[in-house]
């Protein structure tokens, strides 16, 4: 059976031009068809050449030796090998990990927390909503520099605070080894949970307030509407969520870059820190790419996975 | 479909093919390799350098190099000095076209010039009399040069006049332990009020290239055994509250200027180069210490004065479009004219002899007494980090060591042990 496109069925004959028929369709089609491409080009060779071409030529870097003014050489693996030998790569990859593992489970929690909440018709609630998205929208170097004099060891007002309420030896947060990860963490928990916190609220609005009222007759507590009605109807959310911080967790840069700068030492230094250092600043370009293919298939690895989970869930 | 979308949508075809072209074209013939002429007719000479505004030694070369090439436009590149190197990275990587790029110093310098983003100078170097210069030789890579220097930086002690009257402190010749004693005598006040004995900037260099300059210790040799005299006496001041905790100035950013000109610090480990920035300011009125200059504590007293720096210089880009006009301002600022040029805004310059020093000590607002005089005889100044393909790869290893050691992290001992081992292990 022909598949009729509307296209196919246009058969408006065009003054002075020749009779309809399998010609002018003909005709017609490959001038829609040429019209649709060009529509595509603007944007496709944009993307083409900003993104595409990059991001293939940073795959077969990986596998040179180039400094952006030499002629790029072909090394194989050793990039690669250097890499696995590099007690600063297993350092960065453990960090970024541990951002990841603080970040994303944290903001996801107090997104969720905070959308519940202000999914009510509590006074002030426009209010709330708003100062909770206000971080988001703060220029991110504001953001670390701001939050690097809040952390101040000594005159900072959150160790003042600490030490008002008996916490005699308060962290050195970015001034410790120990700390520094954990202050970057907070910093960025505040900073993103208001955005996560609006696509939840939006995850929300879609829930029917028919099964809370079932719900409600049937005698299910607060906790027993969130966990067996909220929870479960957020899961595409959730699951957008989670995708989305995954990948931002991994690819962090700017705020570390600003707050610690890697330090003290290495306690902070991530990946992406990693690639532009090795890159940028070293000029080994082939080493810094081969990084970047190590981090593009952790980040690709992990969603996969999460893709896997959640089918899984939905069956 | 009538006939009027019919022929609107050829029309948006024709006109979105037409953009796509013009895109494409345009993207595929830009910049382009001839010199570039303004509209006056002047030759468009561009500068790369940093904080334009707060940094006279530039607007006093571009002014006096416009004024001997009447036919050249020169016009800055102001970048933030902080992200200097970094900037400047990125834009010869991107195959930037500036003509003229300043090398702030010699460890970039070799990094640019090894991986051949800088045009050759030599020609220009030859013609140079270089009996007349403390650190050409740094820009020698292999009998070739590819920047030459404009001003020469060497580390001296700042110090505060009226903190330091009642001391009877003898500043031409102070040894590191006689410093640390004044800078602890020197402390006062507590809380918002402290005014510290000293300040320590947060670079590592205080530290790593006076102890390198002053005992013949080698930066990039993976044995470093030679700083710890100089990090147990920092540490000690910084313990005994006689100097801002390196913690505190890192996360907060301070600057050294404020703590300096706002008396929150009686002395002051700096490069001359902030020399001028005193002079400007309390010359405008906005800074109204009673400063010093003194020549950098020495390990023992008697012995030559060993100090550290770095010559600041300019470079031609190997893409320059303006390649001609490039060397001509490199050579003109290296030699006697840009010297007179800087030295007269209180800048030490590259290039020195006696008219040189007389206009240099002469300046309005510059301290010429017995103890500065001292400070600008320095009898060896050696390069703040030593010029090779490793410097760069080092000097990541031994500020991250640093960083530890500073915070109280690591153990002096370890920390040294530390940064030996990494450098050998991670720097092929």
């Amino acid at each position: 059976m022909a598949i009729h496109t509307p296209i196919d069925t246009v058969r408006t004959p065009v003054p002075g031009g020749p009779p309809p028929g399998a010609g002018a369709a003909r005709r017609l089609r490959r001038r829609n068809t040429l019209a649709g491409w060009s529509f595509i080009l603007p944007n496709f060779v944009g993307f083409a050449a900003l993104t595409l071409v990059p991001v293939v030529a940073a795959l077969a870097l990986a596998f040179m030796e180039w400094n952006s003014y030499s002629t790029p050489e072909w090394v194989g693996l050793d990039n690669f090998r250097r890499m696995v030998g590099s007690e600063t790569f297993w350092t960065a990859l453990y960090n970024t990990t541990y951002y990841a593992l603080g970040h994303i489970p944290l903001t996801l929690v107090a997104a969720l927390g905070f959308a519940v909440l202000l999914n009510r018709a509590l006074r002030g609630v426009r209010f709330f909503r708003t100062a909770l998205f206000f971080p988001y929208i703060t220029a991110l170097v504001a953001v670390a520099v701001v939050w690097n004099m809040l952390f101040n060891p000594d005159a900072g007002p959150v160790n003042q605070l600490l030490r008002a309420i008996g916490v005699d030896n308060p962290p050195g947060w970015t001034t410790s080894t120990t700390w520094a990860m954990p202050a970057v963490i907070i910093t960025s928990v505040w900073r993103d949970m208001g955005y996560y916190m609006v696509l939840y609220l939006a995850g929300l609005q879609t829930i029917p307030a028919e099964l809370y009222e079932a719900a409600r007759t049937d005698g299910a507590s607060a906790w027993q509407r969130f966990r067996h009605i909220t929870v479960p109807s957020l899961r595409p959310t959730t699951f957008f969520v989670l995708i989305m911080l995954t990948i931002s967790s991994f690819k962090v840069f700017d705020l570390i870059q600003v707050m610690t700068e890697g330090g003290p030492g290495r306690s902070t230094l991530v990946l992406s820190q990693l690639i532009f250092r090795e890159g940028i600043t070293q000029g080994r370009f082939g080493y810094s790419s081969a990084i970047a293919m190590v981090l593009f298939v952790v980040v690709l690895v992990i969603t996969v996975v999460q893709f896997q989970l959640q089918r899984r869930g939905e069956r | 479909m009538n006939r009027h979308t019919g022929r609107m949508n050829r029309h948006i075809g024709r006109a979105v093919a037409t953009a796509t072209a013009v895109v494409l074209v345009t993207a595929g013939c830009g910049g382009g390799d001839e010199p570039a002429v303004g509209d006056d007719g002047r030759e468009i000479l561009t500068i790369a350098l940093w904080n334009y505004d707060s940094t006279p030694e530039f607007a006093a070369l571009i002014d006096g190099f416009e004024a001997a090439h009447p036919d050249i436009d020169v016009q800055p590149v102001d970048i933030l000095a902080d992200d200097y190197a970094e900037k400047v990275t990125t834009m010869l990587a991107g195959g930037d076209q500036t003509d003229v790029l300043t090398m702030k110093n010699v460890t970039d310098y070799s990094r640019y010039a090894l991986r051949g983003q800088l045009a050759s100078v030599a020609d220009e170097a030859a013609d140079l009399d270089q009996s007349k210069y403390l650190s050409l030789e740094p820009f020698n890579l292999d009998g070739d040069y590819f920047a030459l220097p404009y001003r020469q930086d060497f580390w001296v002690l700042y110090y505060n006049k009226a903190m330091l009257a009642d001391t009877g402190a003898d500043l031409t010749s102070l040894t590191w332990a006689e410093y640390a004693d004044l800078a602890k005598q020197l402390t006062s006040g507590s809380g918002q009020d402290t005014v510290y004995g000293t300040y320590h900037h947060t670079w590592r260099s205080i530290i790593h290239s006076t102890a390198a300059a002053q005992s013949g210790g080698d930066l990039i040799g993976g044995e470093y055994g030679f700083l710890k005299d100089r990090y147990e006496m920092v540490l000690d001041l910084q313990d005994a509250g006689a100097t801002l905790p390196w913690a505190t100035a890192s996360t907060q950013k301070v600057q050294y200027h404020t703590m300096f000109s706002t008396e929150q610090a009686a002395m002051l480990p700096m490069g001359t180069w902030y020399a001028a920035r005193l002079i400007e300011e309390k010359k405008a009125g906005s800074i109204d210490v009673d400063w010093g200059i003194a020549p950098l504590p020495q390990v023992t007293e008697g012995g030559p004065v060993t100090t550290f720096g770095s010559p600041t210089a300019f470079a031609v880009n190997n893409k320059a479009r303006n390649s001609e006009a490039a060397r001509t301002f490199v050579a003109w600022a290296a030699g006697p004219e840009g010297a007179a040029a800087i030295a007269s805004i209180g800048v030490y310059p590259a290039y020195s002899d006696e008219t040189i020093t007389e206009t240099y000590f002469g300046v309005d607002g510059m301290t010429n007494d017995e103890v500065a005089q001292a400070a600008f005889q320095p009898d060896e100044v050696m390069l703040e980090m030593p010029v090779s393909e490793k410097s760069s790869d080092v000097d990541v290893i031994l500020t991250e060591e640093h960083e530890l050691i500073m915070i109280g992290e690591r153990a002096v001992d370890d920390g040294i042990a530390e940064m030996g081992k990494r450098v050998t292990s991670e720097v092929d």
